[in-house]
């Protein structure tokens, strides 16, 4: 069954249980997404992917929302730029600022969007998720200070994994992906398959060898012996004291 | 306008224990009538003539939500009665549940019988576990007189407790908690009306909108539309506390004024700004009090917390920021991230450090979360900072200029 709407002003027709999100990208409108992944089931979570649809008091998610016929929908109306730069704004409020030296560097997906909406610096002020990184397990490493809770490595691990290792811990704020009962993912209890890290849209999870081949401590070490040219391994409390001091050549 | 006792008419008349002092009021009285010779499309008929609309804060027509159901093809369907009242500032639903639990099933099997559900939860929050025993016992009772599941329609009441949270009073997390699951928002469509609890069918009201239904069944639409407003109709129970001399549970006919309760009812004086709907409703000044009670201006869950002229409303606000931080449940980013940055926000101008573009950033942040939250936490939450906004800025003003 076909359905007709109107899609930034174009009439489009779209099939039956089809989303928003589904018909823009079968008509090349490109609406951003995080915690969308095509072989997921979406829950709409980080409103990312919001629209304008006439009629509704608020914003749909354009990754849950199914066309009705006959449905107005502006996927980038001003309304819609604004919202959505706030929102990214605020995901990246709480978000460590280590894109410099993150594994994920440019293929990280939340830069990505931040880019393309033209974020700088996010006008919110907040404190940011920190949890020590977790390297128990032989094959996963997380670092939960980067995630932003999109939970498409707990829909991964049980959809795809059919594990069920990872569930969502806490509340608010200090809501938290964990394993078990808050314990760390090693050995025991997760199975190592790569399929929560292959999803992952920033840099939260990441697998071990690639850690270790260019992991953020190799590369402070680095920073210190290029600033210090001292051996690595001597702490030297003095070493960041100032950005000059110790500069090779300095 | 004095009181207007209808939802609360049997409240400290009856032993709430004893189901036969109940009878002797004339309970169960529309029960029988609805059994016996109503259609379960009559029923509906009627509550959807009576006007009546939800009591949880939302205000949906009950009648519509009920014919919904109704129409919903299924062999299953369920009943829910909401008593998780996790607002701020609220308590009658308490009061009622302690006082007058008999109307309350009563109105529950009406609506069992309407939308033909075999089954329904009383869903019990946490802090009010005490009164499970006694609920249960109340239950018990009823169905030891033969009330509920009679005439071949089988029905039964059970009773759940939450587990403490504040968005599980979100009718859709209430059922995600109910299933067993985290207390979490479901997307909408679909509407519980055509898949709710467990995929099936479902009713979900709040306790005060069905203690409502046996005197709509008992005494007619008519005469509960002629009270209230054009838009609502009949009473509304007030829970009343903060800064008052009489703090309490009070019943007024809708479209009563705001004043009246507060300054009336409960002998407030001084009064700075009055929060009606409690942490998520509105804020109305000490001069704009005159305001009716009602769908069509401000109503709310049932909460009406007063603040005299000695609170700082920034304070208030950062405090009742806190709370939504506390009890946003982290599923969509707006309430998760939102929430905290206000309060966070909101108290570094309590402290004094707050700049002039807070407050800018404040309503940016505002308008993003009415527009994207997932549920009605994450889009009412801003409502008290926007309105204190609106109607306090120079407090505001007061605290980052000096």
């Amino acid at each position: 069954m076909k359905i007709e709407v109107i899609l930034n002003g174009a009439k489009v027709h779209g099939s039956l249980g089809m989303t928003i999100l589904e018909l823009a990208r079968q008509n090349r409108v490109d609406i951003p997404t995080l915690c969308y992944h095509p072989d997921l089931t979406p829950i709409g979570v980080c409103r990312i992917c919001v629209v304008e649809v006439e009629g509704c008091r608020t914003l749909m998610p354009a990754c849950q929302t199914r066309i009705a016929p006959g449905m107005v929908i502006q996927t980038h109306s001003p309304k819609v730029i604004e919202t959505r730069r706030t929102l990214v704004e605020l995901m990246l409020a709480s978000h460590p600022d280590v894109c410099l030296v993150c594994d994920k560097g440019n293929d990280c997906e939340l830069r990505q969007i931040a880019g393309d909406l033209g974020i700088t610096m996010p006008r919110f002020r907040m404190k940011r998720h920190y949890y020590p990184s977790e390297d128990a397990g032989p094959h996963v490493v997380r670092d939960l200070t980067k995630c932003i809770l999109c939970r498409r490595c707990v829909r991964a691990c049980h959809e795809i994994k059919k594990a069920d290792i990872l569930a969502m811990g806490y509340q608010g704020f200090g809501s938290k992906v964990i394993a078990g009962r808050d314990q760390p993912l090693d050995a025991e209890v997760c199975q190592s398959c790569d399929v929560c890290i292959s999803v992952c849209p920033v840099g939260a999870l990441a697998k071990r060898e690639d850690v270790e081949r260019r992991s953020y401590r190799d590369c402070r070490d680095g920073v210190r012996l290029r600033r210090t040219g001292e051996s690595k391994g001597v702490p030297q409390s003095h070493t960041f004291s100032s950005p000059h001091e110790g500069e090779p050549g300095g | 306008m004095p009181q207007k006792l209808l939802v609360l008419r049997n409240c400290g008349v009856i032993d709430p224990q004893d189901v036969k002092s109940y009878l002797a009021r004339g309970g169960f009285k529309a029960l029988r009538r609805v059994q016996s010779g109503m259609t379960p499309a009559q029923v509906v008929g009627e509550v959807r003539r009576s006007g009546l609309r939800g009591r949880g804060g939302g205000g949906f027509p009950t009648g519509l939500k009920w014919e919904q159901t109704a129409q919903s093809p299924s062999q299953m369907k369920y009943v829910i009665c909401n008593a998780s009242e996790g607002e701020v500032g609220a308590f009658k639903d308490r009061y009622i549940l302690e006082k007058d639990p008999f109307t309350l099933i009563e109105g529950i099997a009406i609506a069992g019988y309407a939308v033909g559900a075999n089954k329904a939860y009383l869903y019990l929050r946490s802090e009010y576990a005490h009164l499970a025993p006694f609920l249960i016992g109340a239950i018990a009772e009823a169905e030891k007189e033969g009330f509920l599941g009679i005439g071949g329609h089988r029905f039964g009441i059970e009773l759940r407790l939450g587990s403490g949270g504040y968005v599980c009073g979100e009718e859709t997390a209430l059922m995600e908690s109910l299933e067993g699951r985290r207390g979490e928002p479901r997307a909408r469509p679909p509407f519980p009306p055509s898949q709710g609890l467990l995929g099936f069918p479902t009713v979900i009201n709040n306790v005060e909108t069905l203690m409502n239904i046996p005197w709509v069944v008992a005494n007619g639409a008519n005469r509960f539309c002629g009270m209230g407003t054009e838009e609502s109709k009949g009473t509304k129970v007030f829970s009343v506390c903060g800064d008052v001399e009489r703090p309490g549970v009070y019943e007024l006919e809708m479209g009563s004024s705001l004043r009246e309760l507060v300054e009336g009812l409960a002998s407030a004086g001084d009064v700075k700004m009055v929060q009606v709907g409690g942490a998520s409703g509105r804020i109305v000044p000490a001069d704009k009090m005159d305001v009716a009670l009602s769908y069509e201006s401000v109503l709310g869950a049932g909460p009406v917390i007063v603040f005299d002229k000695s609170r700082d409303v920034v304070d208030i606000m950062r405090q009742t920021m806190e709370f939504f931080a506390e009890e946003s449940c982290g599923k969509c980013a707006p309430c998760r991230e939102g929430t905290q940055s206000m309060a966070e926000t909101l108290a570094r101008i309590v402290d004094g450090k707050g700049r002039r573009k807070d407050l800018k950033a404040l309503e940016d942040l505002s308008a993003a979360m009415m527009l994207t939250s997932s549920c009605g936490l994450g889009q009412a939450a801003p409502y008290p900072v926007m309105d204190s906004l609106r109607y306090f800025r120079h407090e505001y003003e007061a605290h980052i200029s000096s």
